[in-house]
C-alpha cells in the first residue's frame, strides 16, 4: 500500500514543474489553453483516479503538457523542470506496474534508466528524420498581454516627459571570435505612414512560406533572445539571414519570428556583409507621400531643399539647418503641440522627435523617407560561463529615419545624433548604451546576468540543430549519396534499440551482495538447497572447490556479519566493500 | 483485466505437464493505453512540426523509443517463466475448485496476472525468484476428471503500453465430484459385524496422551507419521447408500454426494453401493473421498 502511495506522489510531484511553466505562459499565445486544459485534467484525474488505467492516463497527460511546455518554453530553466516533469511523469507510470517492487528512489533510478534505454533511439530519429517545415501557418498569434518596449505607433509628440524602462528586451550571443558590436542599430519596426503627428507601423501579414529556403553555411551565426513585445517583428542587423521556414524578413526590412510575440523568442540568424534586399527595394506610395497641410512651417522650410537636385544634396542642407539650430537633447520635453511647435519653437527632445520631424521634412522635400524604431547599442556583459553576450534593454530603444537616396537605396539617418554634436547635455544618453558598464551592479542584476549566460550557452547550443542545421549534417554525412539515409537510420534505430535494451537488462541485474554472491556460486556449480543457509552453501562450496575455501569462508562471514551484526552504516559500508572485493577474486579466479 | 486480452483465435495447444514461456507461446500487442501513448506522441510530433521545437521533437522520439522498449520489456516479463501443474484437490461441479499450479523464475518478475479461461483473474503483484503456488479458481461443470480450459497468463508490465500473454493447457485432471443436490436417495441396513474393536476404519494424527495401542505401529515402522486407529462403534448404526429407484443415475449420483457429505459432517457411518461398486460401511475422510471418487467416475 505504501508503494501504491510512492508511485501517486510521484504523479503528484510531477504537477508543480508543468504548473510552474503554465503560469510562465502568455494567456493569449494559441497553445496556452490546450497546455493549462491538459495540465488541469491531469490534476483533477490524479484527484479522483481509483483504476490503473486512469493513473496512467495521468501519466500521459502529463507528459504531453509537457510536450506542449517545450515547444512554448525553450529557455534553460525551462528545459530542467521538463526533463524533471518527465522523469517524475515516467517514475509515476512504472509505479502503477511495479507497485511493490521498488522504493521510491529506485522508481527515479528505473525511469531514469528507461529514458537512458530510449534516448539512442530517440537521438538516432531526432539525427536522421529529416525535419519538415510547419504544415500550415497561421494568424493566430498573442494578440494581448501586459509587455513593455516598442509601440507600433510612434507618437513623440504626446510623451511629456520619456521613462526608461530597466527590463531586458534582447540578448543577443554571436559566434566564437566575433566581435560584439557595442554601438549597433538593431532594427525592428519601420513607420511610414505618417498622419501629422504620428507615424504607424503597418502590421505585415502572415507570409507562407518565409523567405524562401533557409540558408546553409553562409555565414556566423547569431543567437537571438527576445523578450516578450508587442510586435512580431524582432531586432536585428539589418542584413542577417534567415535560417529557418519561421523566419522572414519583410519587404520594409522586419524580420518576424514565428507568430507569437508575446512570449520569449529565441532564434539563430546567420552574419553576413551583403546588402539586403530590402534596402533596394524602391519606395512605395505611402513613404513617399507629404506631410499634412497642418505643418505649415515645415513645409515651407522643406520648399527652400527642393530646389536641390539629389536626395544627398537636399539630406545635406537639412543635416546642416538642424546643426545651425540650437536643438537640445531632452528626456523631459514636455508637451509638443506638433512637428511646427518643435522644430521652430521648443526645440527640444528626444530621439522620437528628432526623427519624426526629419522624415516629415525630406517627406516634404520630396525624398521618399520613413522613421525606424529599434534598439541602438547595448551591454556586453561577460558571464563566467562562458562567451561574452550583448544585452539590449528597453532602454537602448531608439529611432532613427531611412532615406531612399537615388542610387544608393535606403540609407539610415540618426538626426538624434545632430543634437549631439551641438553639446547638449543630455544627449549622451543615446550613445552611452554600449559603454554604459555600470559600476554599482546590484547582486541580483550580477546573477541575473549569469543565468542569462548560461541561458544563451542552452540556447545557441540546443536550437542550433535546426532544419538548416540538420540539411548540413546530413550533407557532409552522406554528401551526394542521399540515398543511404534511409538504411543508415533504420540500421542505426536497431542498434539503438539493442543498445536501449541492453542498458535495460543491465540495470535489472541485481544489485544485492547476496543475490550477486548466489549468482557467483551457481556460476561455481553450488546451487543453494531447499532450507540452505549461506553460510552452509559456502562450506559446501569450499568442499566442491579446495582451492577457494578461504574466500568462501570469508564470504560467509561477511554475509553473517551483515545479517546479525548491529553494525554502524560506516562499518557496514566498510563490510559490504569487502564482500565485493571477495567476490571480485572469487569472479577472477574461475 | 478479464477484458484485456483479445479472444484466443486459435485451437488451445495440446496438454502438457508444464511449458516454458517464450517466444512460440507469448503474444503481444500494443493496449489500449499503448495506443493512446502512440497518438499522443503524433501529436507532439506535429506540435514539434509547427513550432520547430527541438525539445518537444525529442520528447515525442522519446515517447516512441520507449513504445518500443516497452514491447521487448513486457515480453521480457514473461519471457523464460515455466508454469507446471501442482495436485489438484478434489471439488463438487458447480462450485468454485482451485487448480494449483506453480510458477518458476529464475529471476524476480513485476506483476502479471492468471486465470482459468473464463474464469476469475489472480493478481500476482510480484513473482519472487524461484518457484511460487497459486491456486487458480474455476468452476467444473462437468463430475469425473476434467482438465480446466486453457490458463492465461498476463502481463502489461512495466508500462502498460503492451499486453503479453501466453496460454497453457495443463495435463494434471482435477477429480470433480458429482454436484451436490438433495434428494432421495436408497437406503439399506446391514447386519451389524461383531468385529467392533478388532477392525479400524480409518487413522488419524496421534494426540497427546494417546494409548499406545490405538496408534497403528505398523505403519509408523514404515516409516510414515505417528497415526492413531479410529475404530467403529459396534452399536452404531450403519447404513448403505444406494442410488433411488426411478431416479436418472446422474441426478441419484448428485443426491448421493449431498448425502455422503452430510453423513461424513455428521460422523454417521456408511457404506455405498452403485453399480458394480460397493463400499462397505465406514467414515472417516479417506472413506468420504472414496465414496465420491465413486460416483464421480462411475
Amino acid at each position: 500500500m505504501s508503494h501504491q502511495r510512492h508511485a501517486s506522489s510521484l504523479a503528484w510531484w510531477a504537477l508543480p514543474p508543468l504548473l510552474l511553466q503554465c503560469i510562465a505562459l502568455n494567456w493569449s499565445a494559441p497553445l496556452t489553453w490546450p497546455t493549462w486544459v491538459l495540465v488541469l485534467c491531469a490534476l483533477f484525474k490524479l484527484l479522483e483516479c481509483r483504476r490503473p488505467f486512469e493513473r496512467r492516463l495521468v501519466a500521459l497527460l502529463q507528459l504531453l503538457s509537457t510536450g506542449l511546455l517545450a515547444a512554448q518554453l525553450q529557455g534553460l530553466l525551462a528545459s530542467v523542470l521538463q526533463l524533471v516533469a518527465v522523469l517524475l511523469a515516467l517514475a509515476g507510470l512504472l509505479g502503477h506496474e511495479l507497485a511493490g517492487a521498488l522504493t521510491f528512489r529506485g522508481f527515479l533510478q528505473r525511469s531514469l534508466q528507461l529514458l537512458a534505454a530510449a534516448l539512442p533511439l530517440a537521438l538516432v530519429l531526432f539525427l536522421f528524420v529529416p525535419r519538415l517545415p510547419p504544415l500550415w501557418t497561421t494568424e493566430l498569434g498573442p494578440a494581448r498581454g501586459a509587455v513593455s518596449g516598442l509601440s507600433p505607433d510612434l507618437d513623440p509628440l504626446s510623451i511629456a516627459e520619456l521613462t526608461l524602462v530597466e527590463g531586458s528586451a534582447a540578448r543577443v550571443l554571436l559566434a566564437e571570435g566575433q566581435t560584439l558590436p557595442m554601438d549597433a542599430y538593431w532594427r525592428v519596426l519601420v513607420h511610414e505612414q505618417f498622419d501629422g503627428r504620428r507615424w504607424q507601423h503597418r502590421d505585415p501579414p502572415v507570409s507562407r512560406g518565409g523567405s524562401g529556403p533557409p540558408r546553409v553555411g553562409e555565414g556566423t551565426s547569431q543567437w537571438w533572445v527576445v523578450e516578450p513585445s508587442a510586435t512580431r517583428a524582432v531586432p536585428w542587423d539589418g542584413s542577417a539571414l534567415t535560417t529557418s521556414p519561421d523566419q522572414w524578413i519583410t519587404p520594409e526590412g522586419e524580420l518576424l519570428v514565428g507568430v507569437a510575440s508575446r512570449q520569449r523568442r529565441s532564434f539563430r540568424l546567420q552574419s553576413t556583409q551583403r546588402v539586403a534586399d530590402w534596402q533596394q527595394r524602391p519606395p512605395v506610395s505611402s513613404e513617399r507621400q507629404s506631410p499634412p497641410d497642418s505643418l505649415p512651417r515645415l513645409k515651407a522650410l522643406a520648399r527652400q531643399f527642393r530646389p536641390l537636385p539629389t536626395g544627398r544634396e537636399r539630406l545635406e542642407a537639412v543635416e546642416s539647418w538642424f546643426r545651425g539650430q540650437p536643438f537640445r537633447y531632452s528626456l523631459q520635453p514636455g508637451a509638443v503641440a506638433d512637428l511646427d511647435a518643435f522644430l521652430f519653437d521648443q526645440q527640444e527632445g528626444f530621439c522620437g522627435h528628432y526623427a519624426s520631424a526629419l522624415a516629415a521634412l525630406m517627406r516634404a522635400a520630396d525624398v521618399p523617407a520613413r522613421v525606424v524604431s529599434g534598439y541602438q547599442g547595448g551591454h556586453v556583459v561577460q558571464p563566467l560561463s562562458g562567451n561574452p553576450y550583448l544585452e539590449l534593454r528597453q532602454r537602448d530603444a531608439h529611432a532613427w529615419v531611412e532615406l531612399w537616396l537615388e542610387g544608393e537605396g535606403w540609407q539610415r539617418v540618426d538626426p538624434t545624433l545632430w543634437a549631439t554634436t551641438t553639446g547638449l547635455p543630455a544627449a549622451a544618453v543615446v550613445a552611452e548604451s554600449g559603454q554604459r558598464q555600470e559600476e554599482n551592479v546590484p547582486w541580483w542584476r550580477w546573477l541575473q546576468w549569469q543565468w542569462w549566460g548560461l541561458d544563451l550557452a542552452w540556447t545557441s547550443w540546443w536550437l542550433s540543430f535546426d532544419q538548416a542545421s540538420q540539411q548540413a549534417w546530413l550533407q557532409m554525412l552522406f554528401g551526394a549519396q542521399l540515398r543511404w539515409l534511409g538504411v543508415t537510420a533504420v540500421v542505426s534505430g536497431f542498434v539503438a534499440v539493442a543498445g536501449g535494451w541492453l542498458v535495460l537488462r543491465m540495470g535489472i541485474r541485481p544489485r544485492s551482495s547476496l543475490v550477486q554472491s548466489l549468482r557467483l556460486l551457481t556460476r561455481l556449480g553450488v546451487v543453494p538447497l531447499q532450507g540452505e543457509s549461506f553460510p552452509r552453501l559456502c562450506r559446501r562450496a569450499a568442499r566442491m572447490h579446495p582451492d577457494r575455501t578461504t574466500l568462501l569462508e570469508a564470504m560467509a562471514d561477511q554475509q553473517q556479519l551483515l545479517a546479525h551484526a548491529p553494525l554502524t552504516p560506516t562499518q557496514r559500508r566498510h563490510h559490504l566493500r569487502q564482500w565485493r572485493k571477495i567476490r571480485s577474486r572469487l569472479g577472477r579466479r574461475r | 483485466m478479464l477484458h484485456r486480452t483479445a479472444k484466443p483465435f486459435f485451437k488451445p495447444s495440446r496438454p502438457c505437464a508444464e511449458l516454458k514461456l517464450g517466444h512460440r507461446s507469448l503474444y503481444i500487442i500494443p493496449s489500449r493505453f499503448g495506443v493512446l501513448w502512440i497518438a499522443a506522441a503524433g501529436l507532439l510530433l506535429l506540435v514539434a512540426i509547427q513550432t520547430g521545437s527541438n525539445s518537444t521533437l525529442l520528447l515525442a522520439f522519446v515517447m516512441l523509443g520507449l513504445m518500443v522498449l516497452a514491447m521487448f520489456l513486457t515480453h521480457d516479463t514473461l519471457q523464460g517463466l515455466t508454469l507446471r501443474c501442482a495436485q489438484p484437490s478434489p471439488t463438487f461441479a458447480g462450485e468454485p475448485a482451485d487448480y494449483p499450479v506453480q510458477l518458476e523464475s529464475s529471476s524476480a518478475r513485476p506483476r502479471c496476472s492468471l486465470r482459468v479461461q473464463g474464469h476469475v483473474v489472480v493478481e500476482c503483484d510480484r513473482i519472487a525468484a524461484g518457484t511460487t503456488t497459486l491456486s487458480l479458481p474455476w468452476i467444473a461443470e462437468n463430475r469425473g476428471w476434467q482438465l480446466p480450459p486453457p490458463v492465461l497468463i498476463e502481463t502489461i508490465a512495466p508500462l502498460g503500453l503492451f499486453i503479453c500473454w501466453g496460454r497453457w493447457q495443463p495435463q494434471q485432471p482435477q477429480l470433480i465430484w458429482p454436484r451436490r443436490r438433495p434428494g432421495p436417495v436408497g437406503e439399506t441396513h446391514p447386519p451389524r459385524s461383531r468385529d467392533g474393536l478388532e477392525e479400524w476404519q480409518d487413522l488419524r494424527p496421534v494426540r497427546e496422551g494417546e494409548r499406545p495401542a490405538l496408534v497403528d505401529w505398523a505403519s509408523a515402522a514404515r516409516g510414515r507419521p505417528l497415526q492413531a486407529k479410529v475404530f467403529n462403534d459396534p452399536e452404531e448404526p450403519e447404513v448403505i447408500l444406494a442410488p433411488a429407484s426411478g431416479v436418472a443415475l446422474e441426478a441419484a449420483g448428485e443426491h448421493l454426494a449431498d448425502r455422503i457429505w452430510r453423513l461424513h459432517h455428521s460422523g454417521a457411518c456408511y457404506g455405498l453401493q452403485i453399480r458394480t461398486i460397493t463400499l462397505a460401511p465406514s467414515k472417516g475422510v479417506r472413506h468420504r473421498d472414496a465414496c465420491l471418487e465413486a460416483l464421480a467416475t462411475v
